[in-house]
């Protein structure tokens, strides 16, 4: 042995000091290289220069090491086959190596990326494990193609997979990107209070990674797709305003006519009847035509007024029931004696009756109220304007008009709720203060919504 | 219920929604909630022809949807049983009738013939008009609760034909009239609820311009002079001959046609009589067409209305007469007499004219003739007024309003 090694040391000791030669320029090349590496990386500020740093500094002396054995092998006296092997396998180490390094540093600089979203964890998962696969699958058909594999049927196999699973996956796919760019264009986050195309409003209460999930003031939770959502015109509101300690909970009010068989001639018998008349009768002849001819502006007066007009040909004292301003009163006892005071006064400066045509008496009807909630619950003034675009000219009338005559007090169902949560007294006050009798309802829903909204901009 | 009548109505709840809101449908679907799985029993003389049984094919259907176990039957009777009906029915509208003895025979033998045939399954049992009416003699035996709908013009009924239907009205729970001059001094509650026209059916739906002409040409209305056009049945009660009477005046000045246009149903064997008297009047004059249409030609109907310049409703006597409520759904303006349920539709002068004579539909056809503007701006209030107030999804909440109230003796319900 010691007698070969004399004959043939230089066979060694070439190869040996070329690959100690490689250690020592990998050595130095490394710390060059990183240090300046690291210097202009801190000054350009980026997250993610400490993990680069680190996951690269050892593999690139580890290259070093490979190159240095690549070459020392090169350079030595083993037979050509067994040189060929050697050398194939330190490239296939170094393919191996380089997979696995990007592997390594691509999922680390994707967390330092998505650690500032939180709603993106499971999707990010998705994609690590999609990146991972991908690199793999790569690294794996260069080795193979490396040691004289044959790949086309290989790749046409891998082709056909992941054309069927990205068909297969299409929407799953676009809402997992969708969902990154609403999250990453922070488009809406948890608690705003987003507006869709569609119409339907409420607070976002999830965003996952395919749907967003959004719960209306009527109770509804709509999930929209991530890919839906982008595609959509949404108004985001923003964050909640103070809360009620009470939500506001909306009611209809619905109504049956009922007839009673009374009717009038004449003044005498029209005063005689309203005076003995229960208030739903008085109701239904002075609101009645706010909801059958809700589209007039302005709208017809009482049905007295009409009556006495066009059935008795009396327009003077037509225009003085017509002027009875109904919004004065809070009750429709002080309402109906108002009515009956000025036709006995009427009366007892023109005495005299005059009949009507036996075709058009006075039909008294008397209305049968219904209350029903509805699904609608506000808790803030956002919600609330949100539903009172929402709801029912009828449930409308019962907070504005019928609570009035309720509460036996100016003032709307709204305007107490408002007063009342918020302390808004000047909001509350300006709601009050609309008269809804000389605006058609869709008119009067419009106002109150303005008057919000420019409290709440 | 006739499978085939179901059939025909498969419109959803929610096809209404592009035309009345989303929250409309919702109200309606809060107040079947609270009548889910109460079965509703409609009772009427006739599937076909008429006001009722249109506005049964499509509300028990409808009511389905909402979750009310809603049907529909129909009593029989012979030809004989269906002429006395029909004088009940004049009379009620107070036209002077004679009746014998066997009218009133045969009026209680056929009624007793259906109390035992029909099979009566319900929590609410709803009779419409006169011919079922004495059904309520079941009322013991069958329990529930029991609502008479009247859907005629009852506001000078014929005394002794009101005494007589009077002793079984009083046995139900509840009556239901269209319009608040009908109502009569009884001891039971007495509801008003407005009938309603469907904007989804082919008498209502929109109509392109190629299908209206295809109509006009099929019965040669084609020569452009403004078309007066009134839709309904051959009957005295709907007075054509007056319509004719007042259309010639108008000719007079302003060049126009005049279109007669109505069917007959299997209750009403006068039709073919009223018709008759209707083409002598017309003679042989170019500009009035007399167009008998089978039952179903509703497309035929709604092109017509579409077509008219004006439309006419000149009844003596009327229910409520909804032919209005679909030319105003049209966005026509409409000339009609002040009787029965009309002036609820018709406000004179804000969602159309209305007249009292031949000489006053004269006078209002003439100012909508020369006057489009403003016969363009009645129109247009008269479709607002019929959304508001006669499409089928108003009528759908009373129906439900009035099943919830029917027992109920307080003036507020809170649900």
């Amino acid at each position: 042995m010691i007698e070969w090694f004399q004959q043939n040391w230089l066979l060694v000791v070439v190869p040996l000091a070329i690959f100690l030669a490689f250690c020592v320029i990998g050595l130095w090349a490394r710390r060059v290289l990183y240090t300046n590496l690291n210097r202009s990386l801190t000054r350009s500020g980026w997250g993610g220069r400490e993990v680069l740093i680190q996951t690269t500094r050892g593999p690139f002396f580890f290259w070093f090491i490979l190159l240095g054995l690549y070459v020392a092998i090169a350079f030595s006296s083993i037979p050509e086959d067994t040189k060929t092997l050697i050398i194939k396998i330190i490239a296939s180490i170094f393919i191996i190596s380089i997979v696995w390094l990007l592997i390594i540093l691509s999922e680390r600089l994707l967390s330092i990326y998505l650690s500032e979203f939180e709603n993106v964890k499971r999707p990010a998962k998705y994609i690590m494990i999609a990146l991972r696969s991908t690199l793999i699958v790569v690294g794996l058909l260069i080795l193979l193609d490396y040691w004289g594999w044959p790949l086309t049927p290989l790749i046409l196999l891998i082709a056909i997979i992941m054309l069927v699973i990205i068909l297969a996956s299409r929407d799953a796919i676009l809402n997992i990107f969708s969902g990154f760019e609403i999250t990453a264009s922070r488009l809406v986050k948890e608690g705003d209070f987003i507006k869709i195309g569609s119409g339907d409003a409420g607070y976002v209460t999830d965003i996952g990674w395919r749907n967003v999930v959004v719960r209306t003031p009527d109770q509804i939770t709509i999930v929209i797709p991530n890919s839906k959502l982008v595609r959509e015109t949404i108004v985001n509101y923003g964050h909640p305003l103070k809360k009620a300690a009470e939500p506001f909970h909306f009611y209809t009010r619905l109504h049956l006519k009922e007839l009673t068989g009374l009717k009038a001639t004449n003044l005498i018998a029209l005063v005689n009847i309203l005076k003995a008349a229960p208030d739903s009768i008085v109701y239904y002849h002075t609101h009645h035509f706010l909801e059958e001819y809700q589209y007039l502006n302005p709208e017809p007066a009482n049905d007295f007024a009409l009556w006495v007009g066009d059935a008795l040909d009396n327009p003077i004292l037509s225009e003085k029931l017509a002027n009875i301003d109904t919004f004065e009163f809070t009750s429709l006892a002080s309402l109906k004696n108002a009515l009956i005071s000025v036709m006995e006064q009427y009366m007892i400066e023109n005495p005299g009756i005059r009949f009507t045509q036996a075709e058009r008496e006075f039909h008294f009807v008397k209305v049968v109220n219904i209350i029903a909630p509805t699904n609608y619950y506000a808790s803030d003034l956002r919600e609330f304007v949100e539903v009172l675009r929402k709801v029912t000219l009828d449930s409308l009338y019962y907070h504005v008009f019928e609570s009035r005559l309720r509460l036996q007090r100016r003032s709307s169902d709204f305007s107490v709720w408002i007063r009342d949560s918020f302390d808004e007294s000047d909001l509350a006050e300006k709601i009050d203060n609309l008269v809804p009798y000389t605006t058609t309802l869709e008119g009067l829903r419009s106002e109150i919504i303005q008057l919000i909204e420019k409290r709440i901009k | 219920m006739d499978n085939a009548i179901i059939n025909r109505y498969k419109n959803r709840l929610e096809d209404y929604q592009p035309i009345v809101g989303k929250n409309i449908i919702d109200e309606l679907k809060i107040l079947g909630s609270h009548l889910t799985g109460r079965k509703v029993q409609n009772v009427n003389s006739t599937f076909s022809g008429g006001g009722v049984a249109e506005i049964l094919a499509r509300m028990v259907p409808l009511l389905k949807q909402l979750g009310v176990d809603a049907s529909w039957d129909v009593i029989e009777g012979d030809e004989e049983f269906f002429n006395v009906t029909k004088k009940f029915h004049n009379a009620l509208h107070g036209q002077e009738e004679t009746f014998t003895k066997d009218d009133l025979n045969i009026f209680i033998e056929t009624s007793r013939r259906n109390n035992e045939n029909m099979a009566l399954d319900a929590d609410i049992f709803y009779i419409h008009d006169p011919q079922p009416i004495m059904l309520v003699e079941r009322k013991k035996s069958s329990g529930g609760d029991w609502i008479w709908r009247c859907h005629v013009d009852v506001s000078h009924p014929d005394k002794e034909v009101w005494k007589f239907l009077r002793k079984y009205i009083v046995g139900y729970d509840a009556t239901v009239f269209s319009a608040p001059e009908f109502s009569q001094q009884l001891p039971v509650k007495q509801y008003m609820i407005s009938p309603s026209i469907d904007p989804l059916s082919d008498k209502n739906r929109e109509m392109s311009q190629s299908e209206i002409q295809s109509v006009l040409n099929k019965y040669g209305l084609g020569n452009g002079k403004p078309m007066v056009v009134q839709i309904s049945r051959f009957d005295y009660l709907k007075d054509p001959v007056g319509v004719i009477q007042a259309f010639r005046m108008v000719r007079k000045g302003i060049d126009c046609q005049l279109v007669l246009a109505g069917g007959t149903a299997t209750d009403d064997p006068e039709s073919t009589r009223v018709l008759e008297d209707v083409r002598e009047c017309a003679g042989n004059d170019p500009d009035i067409k007399i167009l008998p249409i089978p039952p179903g030609s509703d497309l035929e109907i709604n092109a017509l209305q579409r077509a008219a310049t004006v439309v006419f409703q000149k009844s003596l006597k009327e229910g409520f007469g909804l032919t209005i409520s679909e030319a105003l759904w049209k966005g026509k303006p409409v000339v009609a007499t002040a009787v029965g349920g009309i002036p609820q539709q018709v406000r004179n002068k804000v969602t159309g004219l209305l007249c009292h004579s031949v000489e006053g539909a004269a006078w209002a056809l003439k100012q909508l003739l020369s006057n489009p503007e403003y016969a363009a701006w009645l129109g247009k209030n008269g479709r607002e007024h019929v959304k508001q107030n006669f499409l089928i999804t108003r009528h759908i909440k009373e129906y439900m309003l009035l099943f919830i109230a029917v027992n109920n003796p307080s003036d507020t319900i809170n649900l």
